[in-house]
């Protein structure tokens, strides 16, 4: 039968297929129980593939909570995560950027593996839902194919740098971010120094500071555009944020460097995150992000340990090369910029073009927001938006973080003609941006940590405030909601007008779903500030609290008065007092409705919810990189069954050099990539010292590592194939052995 | 060209617009993974009305998805088996109507009069661009097949024609009867006996 693998195999840059077919060998090796379920977990979350709700295997079916019978019975991809359970894929998009072929790949994945719809993520990634693990290696080479990863899109790593979608389009940018988000994301992909990180560490850049839309007050590590003239000359850099974040705790955002060359700003990057990596939370995950590492220390004693580990970064071509590559990020539109001409306008087109198209600076284009509900589109509207995009904008789309599609350069003459082919596929909405436009996590949906319905709601008052949007005043329609299922934040609830996150209150003998309303966040100022908590309600009373609130606002502002100002002005007090209506729990008798969640017609429970994974497992570099190793002699194995006995010695020497390395990083974390360093580095470290010896063997199996690296023999064959696979297994069981036998003494 | 397809997917449109609407298929699919009401590993609801032309309101199961699907302009009932699927593609298109014509009926009886699926014609899809570009030469290569198999299964003519023109939508048949003369209860039964004893 054929193979994607084979049938791409020409097209998938190498590395990145190195990559995938050791991942698919972690698999083999976890089916095999080979490879321990943390280990595992970390390595599948690495490449973007995530639990979903139920994948313990239980479910509240609404009057009791049901096994789910997987065929592979207790098979587990991770603790408490049975191998069959339906999974989340997440696809990195850094900077939102897509191509139209891009855009058709996602779509056939979304067909074939997963329910038929693409899902746009606060980070500017694409979500599959319902995915079989199975499925995923495929699904990722056919992405690498096109240029896409999903290397490093969950875990305890660097996730999908995030950037203004209006970058390069801008009229209030400092200067184009897009080509350094895109060097950072290269850069730091797969980099040794973001491998042993104990949380997740989000990077954005932005323009400039006074829109939202780079958020870097809320980002572990933030951007900000800046020039500056040095020797009479204008230098591009950046303002260094650091330890922002939203979660339970939200926190904003350190200056660490006023003003960072370019020259300069991947070294920091790079320093960050080995300050990160050395000094970070790894046991405690919930006090394991950046930003606690930042108020711990005080920003000031953060910024000496950046600097002290500046100084000793090692020195990397890559830190400077791509500045002469920054010149060739050009945008090429699908057409010649030209003026709106006079076209006859479809009946709507005037409020879209007040809602959703931007004026960029280049004259003659402009950009546009589609209104993607909920941020979902189907595979069929992302075929259609693909012929689209070739016909008015090239390759020219992005996808932004309040979870809808942009399209860039388009030509204002064409305006019409696109607003026409929108509409015709479902996307031709108004209102981008505004209140009916809300951002939501997954949720209840697919997410294990959720405790109320983000999405159910979110359809809900949206299809609310539709049918009213006409009515509403300005100031009410310019409002920015925003909804999490839960308290961490997905929804960036603390950065809306009006925010929701779902938690649960208790009436008699039931759990009804509620959430707690949060106040006056700002979205601009690059998410300037955040807003207050002022209780919670039952999910069923949101419609008419929001009512309310929007209301008395409209009522009581002030000429001018923004909501954020309102909010401080009328003060929590009164503002709680206003809620406390809402705030009544009814008996089950009284009200069975408001014990089931929107969009869900079972009675409400809390018992489906998870072990996250979002904060991954904290597994050590040592094991992350030795599970390598192994896979790699897997791979060997492989070889040797297919009689490619030169291929399989090739992977069982490198299998054994991984397992050096693995071991060498924990006491020198720049051993690098070259196998004579390695080698030495090993030899010296645990041969010479003895610390590898085995109790029997003495040094015996680290000589198999020596004797293959000084040289092939002769002969390739059958007989030496079997033979350096067998080494190789007993060098990475030596190693494994040693290092646990020695890691109080070379890691603690 | 027989090769069993990755998915294979069957829908059956509704043959008017139902007084129920999508919102209240939601409680439906919840009360059948109560009640298991339907065969399948029936894992959980998931509500996708708000995308125009979507699959509606999807019963996700560990074998296969099941859709109040809004797509093509036309409402209907969209089984598509993910998994265990039978080793010829005969069985399988077999398993594929039978659960899907199963379901339909089990949705009809929820709301007697109102939901009522036009057996004639059926969409049948095979999500497998591997094997299933949407390519003429690709229906041509099954054409013959499809007609034979789908005749011995209804039992009288069926005509096959490319539902999509875009080659990278999924390639997907549309299948029509000559006649709408056949009985859906006895065609069911026939194809579990027939899947039972395979």
């Amino acid at each position: 039968m054929t193979t994607w693998k084979e049938i791409l195999k020409d097209e998938i840059p190498p590395e990145m297929g190195k990559l995938i077919d050791t991942y698919e060998a972690q698999m083999e090796l976890r089916k095999q129980g080979k490879l321990d379920e943390k280990v595992f977990a970390e390595a599948r979350l690495r490449k973007g593939v995530y639990g979903q709700r139920y994948d313990n295997g239980q479910r509240h079916d609404g009057v009791r909570t049901r096994d789910l019978a997987f065929p592979s019975g207790e098979a587990v991809k991770g603790p408490d995560t049975l191998w069959d359970a339906p999974g989340m894929q997440r696809i990195k998009i850094p900077y939102g950027g897509l191509t139209a072929e891009q855009l058709e790949v996602l779509s056939e994945l979304a067909d074939e593996y997963s329910d038929g719809i693409l899902h746009i993520t606060t980070r500017q990634d694409i979500q599959l839902h319902y995915v079989h693990i199975d499925d995923t290696p495929d699904l990722m080479r056919r992405l690498a194919a096109v240029g896409i990863t999903t290397q490093e899109a969950c875990g305890n790593s660097v996730r999908n740098i995030t950037a203004c979608t209006l970058a390069g389009v801008c009229h209030d940018e400092v200067f184009d971010v897009s080509p350094y988000a895109d060097a950072m994301t290269q850069f730091l992909l797969n980099h040794d120094d973001v491998q042993d990180f104990g949380r997740k560490f989000k990077v954005a850049f932005s323009g400039c500071a006074g829109h939202a839309c780079g958020l870097v007050m809320m980002h572990d590590l933030g951007l900000l555009a800046q020039t500056r003239e040095i020797d009479g000359i204008t230098v591009r850099g950046f303002t260094v944020y650091v330890g922002g974040g939203l979660g339970t705790v939200p926190h904003q955002a350190k200056v660490l460097a006023e003003f960072c060359t370019e020259e300069e700003l991947l070294p920091l990057t790079q320093a960050v995150a080995r300050v990160f990596a050395r000094l970070g939370e790894k046991k405690n995950r919930n006090r394991a992000r950046i930003k606690f590492l930042v108020s711990k220390l005080g920003i000031e004693e953060f910024r000496r340990e950046v600097e002290e580990e500046l100084k000793i970064v090692p020195h990397d071509n890559r830190h400077t090369a791509y500045i002469d590559t920054l010149s060739e990020f050009t945008y090429k539109p699908a057409k010649a910029g030209m003026a709106l001409n006079g076209a006859t306008l479809r009946e709507g087109f005037v409020e879209w073009y007040r809602t959703n198209v931007y004026r960029q600076v280049q004259s003659g284009y402009s950009t546009i927001t589609l209104n993607t509900p909920l941020g979902d589109f189907t595979a069929q509207q992302g075929f259609q938006l693909a012929n689209i995009a070739r016909r008015y904008v090239g390759d020219n789309i992005r996808l932004s973080v309040e979870q809808n599609v942009i399209l860039r350069w388009v030509a204002d003459a064409d305006l019409p003609a696109i607003y026409r082919d929108l509409c015709s596929i479902g996307l031709g909405d108004a209102n981008a941006g505004a209140i009916v436009d809300i951002t939501a996590c997954p949720g209840t949906d697919t997410c294990k940590l959720g405790i109320a319905s983000s999405r159910g709601l979110t359809a809900e008052l949206r299809t609310r405030l539709l049918e009213k949007i006409n009515q509403l005043p300005d100031a009410v329609r310019e409002l920015k909601i925003k909804v999490s299922g839960c308290f961490n934040s997905c929804g960036q609830h603390h950065v809306a007008d009006i925010g929701f996150f779902g938690n649960s209150r208790r009436s008699g003998n039931h759990k009804m779903p509620h959430f707690q309303v949060v106040l006056g966040g700002q979205w601009q100022q690059n998410a300037g500030s955040y807003g207050l908590a002022v209780g919670a309600v039952p999910a069923r009373r949101v419609p008419e609290v929001l009512e309310a609130l929007t209301e008395r606002y409209v009522a009581e502002r002030g000429e001018g008065e923004n909501f954020q100002t309102w909010v401080k002005d009328l003060g929590r007090k009164e503002i709680k007092a206003m809620l406390q209506p809402y705030m009544k729990l009814p008996s089950f008798e009284e009200k069975p409705g408001y014990f089931s969640d929107w969009g869900d017609s079972r009675v409400y429970t809390i018992d489906d919810i998870g072990v996250g994974e979002c904060a991954g497992e904290v597994v050590s570099l040592f094991s992350m990189e030795i599970s390598k190793a192994e896979s790699t002699q897997f791979e060997a194995l492989i070889a040797l069954d297919d009689g490619d006995y030169r291929l399989a010695d090739e992977q069982a020497y490198k299998a054994m050099v991984m397992a050096a390395r693995a071991l060498v990083r924990t006491k020198n974390l720049d051993v690098g990539d070259d196998y004579d360093i390695i080698v030495d580095e090993f030899r010296s470290r645990f041969y010479d010292t003895e610390l590898i010896y085995d109790r029997f063997a003495k040094g015996k199996f680290a000589r198999y590592l020596f004797k293959r690296h000084e040289g092939l023999p002769d002969r390739i064959n059958e007989d030496y194939a079997h033979q350096i696979i067998d080494e190789t297994q007993l060098f990475i069981e030596n190693v494994h052995t040693a290092e646990q036998r020695i890691n109080g003494v070379i890691v603690g | 060209m027989t090769i069993v397809p990755k998915r294979l997917g069957v829908k059956f449109s509704l043959k008017q617009q139902p007084t129920l609407q999508p919102e209240d298929i939601l409680p439906i699919f919840q009360r059948w993974i109560q009640d298991h009401s339907i065969d399948g590993m029936l894992i959980d609801v998931i509500d996708y009305k708000h995308v125009p032309d979507g699959p509606g309101i999807v019963l996700i199961a560990d074998e296969f998805d099941l859709a109040y699907d809004l797509s093509d302009g036309e409402i209907g009932l969209y089984y598509v088996r993910k998994r265990e699927l039978p080793d010829t593609l005969k069985e399988a298109l077999r398993l594929v109507i039978s659960r899907a014509l199963a379901a339909a009926r089990a949705l009809e009886a929820e709301a007697p009069g109102d939901i009522e699926f036009y057996y004639r014609s059926a969409k049948i899809s095979f999500l497998d661009r591997i094997h299933y570009r949407n390519e003429p030469e690709i229906f041509e290569a099954i054409r013959s097949i499809m007609t034979e198999t789908l005749g011995g299964i209804f039992g009288i003519n069926v005509e096959v024609a490319r539902q999509y023109d875009d080659p990278r939508a999924v390639f997907a048949l549309r299948c029509t009867a000559e006649s709408a003369n056949f009985d859906i209860e006895a065609l069911i039964a026939r194809l579990d006996a027939s899947l039972q004893s395979a």
